[in-house]
């Protein structure tokens, strides 16, 4: 009885260890299952809280693609800066190490600043920059006093620099620290170090092929944060090169016959240079942006150098080989921290540096748009070849009289003659036959009064009147007499010089030639659509532009280009800034060089050449030049000649 | 009984399973101090080295003497531990008393004493007894007391384990069903008081398990890191001394209670399980034994160490998973710490004896 009574308990002591056997499995299985959770299904999930644990994240800013000119010279690149940064980690006291830091490398209060408040705000691990763009004599004296200085470290990133100073400063524009605006549009901007970004010219236009993509570095650090080792898992990719096509040899060339003009250079090392320097606003103003060419006038006056622009275009591909506006500004300057003094002396300069006239300075043609009107008349059937009209010197409408520049007037004139000594009359009575519409159609078809889309950001479009502009803009309708007015490209007819070297190029080849400041790959050239326009009308207008240079009577006879070059085809404009009153008219005009500068008329010059075979096209437009035919047509002369002696 | 026979009969089986897990324990301690045998990892394998040769001892020593000590044993633990609470040392609590410049824990063999007790207590009862409750209230009363007092310490992942081996051996025992049901509605019915007992930052500990996200730079700190390092270990694992939650110091106590944490960082869910396969192996052999053996006493020694073992494991391992609070509790012989190991080799010893001198076997 008792025995099978043990035995009992034998079985029930038996049979509850495998109970707990079987618990025990189950219970394993459990913290199995729950491995499996953590550890398989949920893995990415504590993979990536891991990674941020451990990593610090430092974007690399990538390096900058670089851009060439034609012949693949350096226009803007990448050179090595330095700069000095600190780790608060390491420095026992912050405020005093940069006042000893202040005493070795210039350091302004505000500098100081932003690194106390960079190292409240961040970890202590990390790096804080304190100066950028140290100078060789700087590094030499921080680095032997480096030892004294812990915490202390240098710092090597990449500047952009303009090898070529100002001279295409217009076209690649600059490259400058990221501001605030940017990185509200765009916030990964914010997180890359030392990333600039183009703010005009090629360098905005092509800002997101140059700049590349930022790599990522990533900074171990432990449970206290501090850095452990560098890791590097994407690195950065650099931005696309860029050809333009720009010709650096050429466009420094252009800027110089632009910039002297009519002008004999002076000495600046003399005295009276000096004393009258002092004397003179205008070329204090000049001479604080680094330029150091100052010029004498015919009065002996002393002059800063001419502004203006020059645009030269290869007729068949549309490429621009060179785009000047003058003054230019140096594009260094931006690259780093822009000093206020030289952002001031910029910004206060009387003849406004920074703006790209070529593109967007926007003149009146004034003469220079006589050939419109004359293709517009002659496809209209307004005129002839032969088509006469009288030119005495006036033209009476309405109550109104319309002058032509020459004062006893030309006599008996056609399209041609009336081109080849700019007669005003003819193209007035031209005009009226025609009608504005049909002149602003081939204002447009000619490329004028639209943007060119050359690529350059800030293009003007110019303005091209007609009834429904002036309706639009100034509410009131168009009268015949405005008619008479824009028919000599002034009133409200605006240009800008790339859109005239444009409107020469279709003259020239008859097709909607486009400009390009990208170097197109490979030979082939783009294959522009025609114009439409009567190859014959083509061909007088060509004839009255080829007569300017080389009609007895040619507005521009004495400044053709060497015939051993193929002569050139032009036309010159010389535009009245201020209206001229009836009373000084009759009381005589003061002769322009006598003027104040800025009432002085600007002198424009459109031309193509060879006259046989046309490749080149050019428009100079010399700010307050005086006259078309005596300022600017030598200019483009001069340019023409260095470019095609150059070619061969 | 010829020394060659005792010899031949000790199960040297957990002592082989007992030694892969010193092994990945020394190498988790030789990885927990980026790749130095200093301080913990050859420490760690010297004293299993002694253990070992301490189970062996025991091995030899009667088990009819073990028997007979067992209530020496359990008023000796008691007495130790009202020494803690006179004289004990820890950080904020008393845990630990100094022996001759040795740190000692006398609540890890106290659950050695609870086991050997409850076992001798049962096994002199004849089976007639064993039906009425009052039966059993000494035997609670074995439990209680040493529990009581650890909990005072206090120490709730020891005690816990304390209480689930001696009820393991009550249960085991015998207790009808009806009084199991009965305790455990008892035990939900105490949880509210239980914790009007617990500490602040034990209370703490026990939200913080509740919703470890709530605060993850305090109190959820340890957990959340050990969850990551864990997590992020994967199938196979970052590779030994590449665990980054480990070595970059995210993950806390990682040679104590987070070892587990560390060796699945570095050998992830394949090196994990394996480690959860040898306890649980080690377990059913101590309970396999439990059957072969004759004597009451005996088995039920066996099955309650055999289940210590185990609720060491299952512990720790619930704990460094997030399925429970952050209670403090070693995994023994991977952990460093010397009185668990030696609690657990001891507890083997004992088994070592009940298999070497049962009468069964001869």
């Amino acid at each position: 009885m008792f025995r099978a009574k043990t035995k009992d308990l034998r079985r029930t002591m038996s049979r509850r260890g495998l109970l707990l056997a079987g618990g025990s499995a189950l219970l394993t299985g459990l913290l199995g299952t729950r491995l499996f959770q953590l550890q398989v299904a949920q893995n990415n999930r504590y993979q990536r809280l891991s990674d941020r644990n451990q990593f610090d994240v430092r974007i690399v800013a990538p390096t900058r693609g670089r851009l060439f000119d034609r012949k693949m010279r350096l226009l803007a690149g990448n050179a090595e800066s330095f700069e000095l940064y600190i780790t608060p980690l390491y420095v026992d006291d912050l405020k005093q190490t940069l006042a000893a830091l202040g005493q070795i490398v210039e350091l302004t209060k505000r500098d100081i600043e932003a690194v106390l408040v960079a190292a409240r705000k961040g970890p202590s691990f990390r790096d804080i920059i304190v100066r950028d763009d140290l100078s060789q004599r700087e590094l030499a004296r921080l680095a032997v006093r480096s030892p004294l200085f812990g915490g202390v470290s240098f710092g090597k990133s990449l500047r952009r620099i303009y090898p070529q100073g100002s001279l295409a400063c217009h076209i690649t524009g600059y490259v400058s620290p990221v501001t605030a605006r940017e990185i509200e549009r765009n916030q990964s901007l914010e997180k890359t170090p030392y990333l600039g970004t183009g703010k005009v010219g090629v360098e905005f236009a092509h800002e997101d092929s140059l700049r590349g993509l930022p790599g990522r570095e990533r900074i171990e650090v432990n449970a206290k944060g501090q850095p452990i080792r560098v890791l590097r898992d994407i690195d950065a990719m650099s931005g696309k090169d860029l050809q333009l096509s720009i010709d650096i040899g050429v466009q420094l060339q252009a800027a110089e016959i632009l910039r002297r003009g009519q002008l004999e250079p002076v000495e600046l090392g003399s005295m009276s240079v000096q004393r009258a320097l002092a004397k003179n606003n205008d070329l204090q103003a000049h001479i604080a942006l680094g330029d150091d060419l100052v010029l004498r006038d015919v009065k002996d006056r002393l002059v800063p150098p001419e502004s203006g622009a020059v645009v030269v275009m290869d007729i068949d591909s549309g490429e621009v080989i060179s785009l000047v506006s003058a003054p230019m500004f140096d594009p260094n300057l931006f690259t780093g921290t822009l000093l206020t003094r030289d952002w001031r002396r910029l910004n206060s300069h009387p003849r406004t540096p920074l703006l790209n006239r070529a593109t967007s300075g926007q003149y009146a043609p004034g003469s220079t748009f006589k050939m419109v009107v004359g293709l517009a008349a002659i496809e209209a059937g307004v005129i002839s070849k032969n088509t006469q009209f009288n030119c005495s010197g006036d033209m009476e409408l309405g109550n109104a009289t319309f002058h032509c520049w020459r004062k006893g007037g030309h006599g008996m004139m056609n399209i041609i003659s009336a081109l080849e000594q700019s007669c005003d009359v003819f193209i007035y009575e031209v005009a009226l036959k025609t009608g504005i519409r049909k002149i602003k159609d081939m204002a447009h078809r000619l490329g004028l009064g639209d943007v060119t889309g050359i690529g350059l950001p800030g293009e003007k479009q110019g303005i091209i009147p007609s009834h429904e502009w002036k309706l639009a803009n100034q509410g009131r309708v168009w009268t015949p007499g405005e008619t008479v007015v824009s028919s000599i490209g002034q009133g409200y007819v605006l240009a800008t010089p790339l859109q005239l070297a444009v409107m020469t190029a279709r003259l020239a080849n008859g097709k909607q030639v486009t400009p390009r400041l990208v170097k197109s790959v490979g030979d082939a050239a783009p294959d522009f659509a025609p114009l439409d326009i009567d190859p014959y009308a083509l061909a007088i207008i060509r004839e009255g532009m080829f007569k300017v240079m080389n009609g007895g009577l040619g507005t521009a006879r004495n400044y053709d280009l060497d015939k051993s070059l193929g002569g050139m085809a032009g036309k010159t404009g010389t535009v009245q800034v201020k209206r001229i009153t009836k009373a000084q008219r009759e009381e005589g005009i003061v002769n322009n060089i006598d003027r104040p500068w800025a009432e002085r008329d600007h002198a424009l010059f459109v031309a193509y050449a060879p006259v046989k075979r046309p490749r080149y096209a050019i428009s100079v437009v010399v700010e307050h030049g005086g006259s078309g035919s005596s300022t600017a047509a030598p200019v483009a002369r001069d340019i023409l000649t260095k470019l095609m002696q150059k070619q061969g | 009984m010829t020394v060659f026979k005792i010899l031949l009969r000790i199960p040297w089986h957990l002592l082989f399973l007992a030694g892969i897990l010193v092994l990945v324990g020394s190498l988790a301690l030789y990885s927990a101090s980026q790749g130095s045998w200093q301080p913990w990892a050859g420490r760690h394998a010297v004293r299993a080295i002694v253990g070992m040769a301490l189970v062996v001892c025991i091995a030899f020593i009667h088990f009819d003497f073990i028997k007979r000590m067992s209530y020496v044993f359990l008023a000796a633990a008691i007495l130790v531990l009202l020494a803690v609470m006179v004289i004990g040392t820890g950080q904020g609590v008393s845990r630990w008393i100094s022996i001759g410049g040795v740190n000692f824990q006398p609540s890890e063999p106290a659950k050695l004493a609870v086991i050997l007790a409850l076992a001798r207590y049962f096994s002199s009862q004849p089976h007639e007894r064993m039906r009425s409750f009052m039966w059993y209230l000494p035997a609670f009363a074995i439990i209680a007391v040493p529990f009581a007092m650890i909990v005072k310490q206090p120490d709730l992942g020891t005690a816990l384990m304390l209480l689930f081996g001696g009820l393991v051996v009550v249960f085991s025992a015998g207790l009808p069903w009806r009084y199991v049901f009965g305790s455990l509605a008892a035990v939900l019915a105490a949880v509210p008081l239980l914790w009007l007992q617990l500490k602040a930052y034990q209370k703490a500990r026990v939200m913080t398990f509740l919703n470890p996200e709530s605060d993850v730079l305090g109190a959820g700190y340890q957990i959340t890191q050990s969850k990551i390092a864990l997590g992020s270990g994967g199938f196979f694992g970052k590779g030994f001394l590449m665990g980054s939650q480990s070595q970059l110091n995210y993950l806390p106590e990682k040679q104590t209670d987070f070892v587990f944490t560390m060796i699945g960082e570095e050998f992830g869910f394949a090196g994990n399980i394996f480690i959860l396969l040898i306890y649980l192996l080690l377990t059913i052999s101590i309970l396999r034994i439990s059957f072969r053996v004759n004597s009451r006493f005996a088995q039920l020694t066996c099955i309650g160490i055999g289940m210590m073992v185990f609720f060491y494991m299952f512990v720790n391992v619930a704990m460094v998973t997030g399925l429970l609070p952050v209670v403090g509790a070693p995994l023994p012989l991977i952990s460093y710490g010397g009185t668990s190991m030696l609690t657990v080799f001891i507890g083997f010893g004992i088994v070592a004896s009940a298999i070497v001198h049962d009468r069964r076997q001869s």
